[in-house]
């Protein structure tokens, strides 16, 4: 049963949506389609809560804090119609406030790779339902087709870009303020994330909504002080940085399928409530806490010790030194850093069929897959170290970054120039890759504009250059040019 | 990976007494596919609700045993005789004894049931003291419907505080029962958190049912 209503939006235009019995619900509102389906009008489950704080935080969010549309466009400075084009694939940002027949918001209806379609599972009819991020990273999983799973590279290549976006929202001073599993919307298939629900951001100078948030996601010191008054000083509310527990949190999920605070420990046996608000909350403890393993599950394949060092430094400030001290908690910058150095070190897994078919390739002389046990087969393994210029020393290089290097490995702008970061702002054209021939490792100039060989000769656009032990070359003569150190191991 | 996972018990108890029949027992079997077919597409509920159903008329009877919902399977459900609402209860809170599981130092307990109690009649049974228990045990979080003018309303509200009214059985009404079943379990597996001992909180019920204060 359905009929057509029309909403009036705040600028007076009117447009049309379904109603249905029983629209799907979340925690605040409820969600009626489009005829077309190419945008959602949504309702408040409570509309006594929306108040004129309410109306002030959307019009600030729909207008100068947007980063969906051009600044020229009313959206936030500095964005351009390329950042606004590449945000509106990350984000599903409300597009107007609507007023009759009661307070409501638009927004764009998700992209179809973000739906379940035909083939999605051979035990549930998926069609059409979105795709919840704990379908992919809870025992859901094993009800999914293989190919909508996606590989460990996909699930890398999603935190990449969910940091970016919250980072995004942080550099704008805008929390989250719920972030959780059931508002990112991801897809393995083809390693893209959108985060939706934005209508409860906390934004700068106005009165926060009020977010009861997520089980799981809720920061612990949100969880332990929410039975205080309202004014309280030591109440904690969400904002920034409990957007990073939760952030965390999602990123170890996408990466293990497990979550981080749920092992065995019991923390209260007066009831299953009392205990999960003590362990989400103020007794909450890492399940890999190097220094307390009473949460501990007795297995465990993978654990952060392989994802690399730079991410299991950032796992352990995220839920050791900063699960209960939010200020220790990695920024989403640090996430953003962290997880692209560690993208660099993706490499192959041998075995076909190792179902994360990658895995990050930290020690060179233990080039075992984590997740299947299985040592790599390759012969060799060619990696280069990056190096950058000390200012004000020339001549003088500091290593920051490696880069493991198989065949049609692209090298990009962040590998020859130290001060370019692989953001949504970089030039990600290739400007060099990788190629193995007869066992002997080159470097394929596509358009780098100045790189130099070992020994001090140009490297013309595609000419290649060979690759051996030891071998030290200039990726650009600029001043922010790196200096590029290959070494190259036998494996087997 | 399940191993540390709460489950959510649910239990649907349904009357299936000579009034039943009919149409308002057809719309009861296409109500529980529906729900089913509902909770297995989302992906909280999937992995949190387990499901039992219990039939009652002359007698109580367990149909189906609390199961996880991808094992569950649909019940065969006949309507004709009495209406044992005090056996259906006594029977409910012996399930929840044996199948609910317990916090203890070593294992996770399950959380508080969620129950759906449906009925269109009144008790012709002893059920005041099955009822006092429940509502003085509290082991489980008990929402009652009363179907059509026949109900008691004042005997579901011996059971529990949160009773509904639902004025017709016809099978639209009941289709909408058991969507709005399907919304609050997708809802209380999502909000399961915070404040031990605080009110579940539950979508608002459809058009047309009234809550009984």
């Amino acid at each position: 049963m359905s009929r057509i209503n029309e909403a009036t939006l705040a600028n007076g235009r009117k447009i049309p949506y379904v109603v249905t019995d029983n629209p799907p619900r979340g925690g605040m509102k409820y969600t009626y389609f489009a005829p077309d389906k190419s945008y959602v009008v949504q309702f408040f489950n409570d509309p006594s809560k929306v108040d004129i704080n309410t109306r002030n935080r959307l019009e600030a969010i729909i207008g100068k804090y947007n980063p969906t549309i051009p600044s020229t466009s009313g959206g936030a400075i500095g964005t351009d119609e390329r950042l606004a084009s590449y945000f509106r694939k990350r984000f599903c940002w409300p597009t107007d406030i609507v007023i009759e027949p009661e307070f409501g918001l638009v927004s764009p209806a998700y992209p179809p790779n973000f739906f379940f379609g035909n083939n999605a599972s051979d035990y549930i009819d998926l069609k059409g339902k979105d795709k919840k991020s704990n379908w992919f990273t809870s025992g859901n999983r094993r009800f999914l087709n293989k190919a909508e799973l996606g590989d460990f590279r996909a699930m890398m290549q999603m935190s990449i870009l969910l940091v970016r976006s919250i980072r995004r929202l942080h550099q704008a001073g805008l929390a989250h303020s719920d972030l959780s599993n059931n508002n990112v919307l991801i897809d393995p298939k083809s390693g893209n994330c959108v985060v939706i629900d934005i209508d409860s951001l906390v934004v700068p100078g106005l009165f926060p909504p009020e977010v009861a948030g997520t089980r799981g996601y809720i920061a612990p010191e949100v969880l332990a002080t929410m039975e205080l008054d309202r004014n309280d000083p030591k109440r904690r509310v969400p904002s920034s940085v409990t957007d990073l527990h939760a952030l965390a949190v999602l990123i170890y999920e996408y990466l293990f399928f497990r979550h981080p605070l749920m092992g065995p420990k019991v923390f209260s046996t007066k009831s299953a409530e009392e205990d999960d608000f003590l362990g989400l909350g103020s007794m909450a403890l890492f399940i890999e806490n190097p220094n307390d393993t009473s949460n501990r599950p007795s297995s465990l394949t993978a654990t952060i010790k392989d994802l690399g060092p730079h991410l299991e430094k950032l796992f352990l400030r995220a839920f050791v030194d900063g699960l209960h001290d939010p200020m220790r908690r990695p920024t989403a910058m640090e996430w953003e850093r962290g997880l692209s150095r560690t993208w660099d070190l993706l490499h192959r897994c041998s075995d076909p069929s190792c179902s994360a078919g990658w895995f990050v390739l930290h020690d060179v002389h233990n080039p075992v897959c984590p997740f299947c046990g299985k040592r790599i087969k390759d012969k060799k393994i060619v990696r280069l170290k990056i190096n950058s210029q000390v200012s004000g020393h020339p001549g003088q290089y500091r290593s920051y970054a490696e880069l493991d290097a198989a065949n049609n490995t692209p090298l990009f702008k962040w590998h020859t120039n130290s001060n370019i970061f692989p953001d949504e702002k970089a030039d990600s054209s290739m400007q060099a890759y990788i190629c193995c021939h007869n066992d002997e490792w080159y470097l394929i100039n596509s358009k780098a504009d100045a790189l130099i060989s070992p020994n001090g000769n140009p490297v013309l656009k595609g000419q290649a250059m060979k690759l051996y032990n030891g071998a030290v070359f200039r990726a650009s003569d600029s001043d922010k040019g790196t200096l590029i150190e290959v070494s190259i191991t036998d494996n087997i | 990976m399940s191993e540390f996972t709460r489950r959510l018990p649910v239990y649907l108890l349904l009357d299936v007494s000579g009034s039943m029949e009919g149409d308002p027992i057809e719309a009861v079997r296409q109500g529980v596919k529906a729900l089913l077919s509902e909770l297995r597409s989302d992906p909280q509920a999937l992995e949190t609700a387990y499901l039992s159903v219990i039939t009652f008329n002359s007698s109580a009877r367990q149909v189906c045993p609390l199961t996880e919902l991808m094992l569950f399977e649909e019940p065969v459900i006949n309507a004709g005789g009495a209406t044992a609402l005090g056996a259906a209860l006594s029977l409910l809170s012996e399930c929840i004894r044996t199948e609910v599981r317990k916090s203890t130092e070593t294992q996770k307990g399950d959380w508080k049931p969620l129950v759906f109690l449906l009925t269109d009649g009144a008790p012709t049974d002893d059920w005041r003291s099955a009822a006092q228990e429940l509502k003085s045990l509290r082991p489980a979080n008990i929402i009652a419907c009363a179907a059509g003018s026949c109900a008691d309303t004042a005997v579901l509200k011996e059971i529990t505080e949160c009773v509904l009214l639902m004025n017709t059985l016809s099978a639209g009404d009941l289709a909408q029962f058991f969507a709005w079943v399907s919304s609050s379990v997708k809802m209380s597996s999502k909000s399961l958190d915070a404040k031990p001992g605080a009110n579940i909180e539950l979508p608002p019920p459809p058009q047309g049912f009234v809550i009984v204060p």
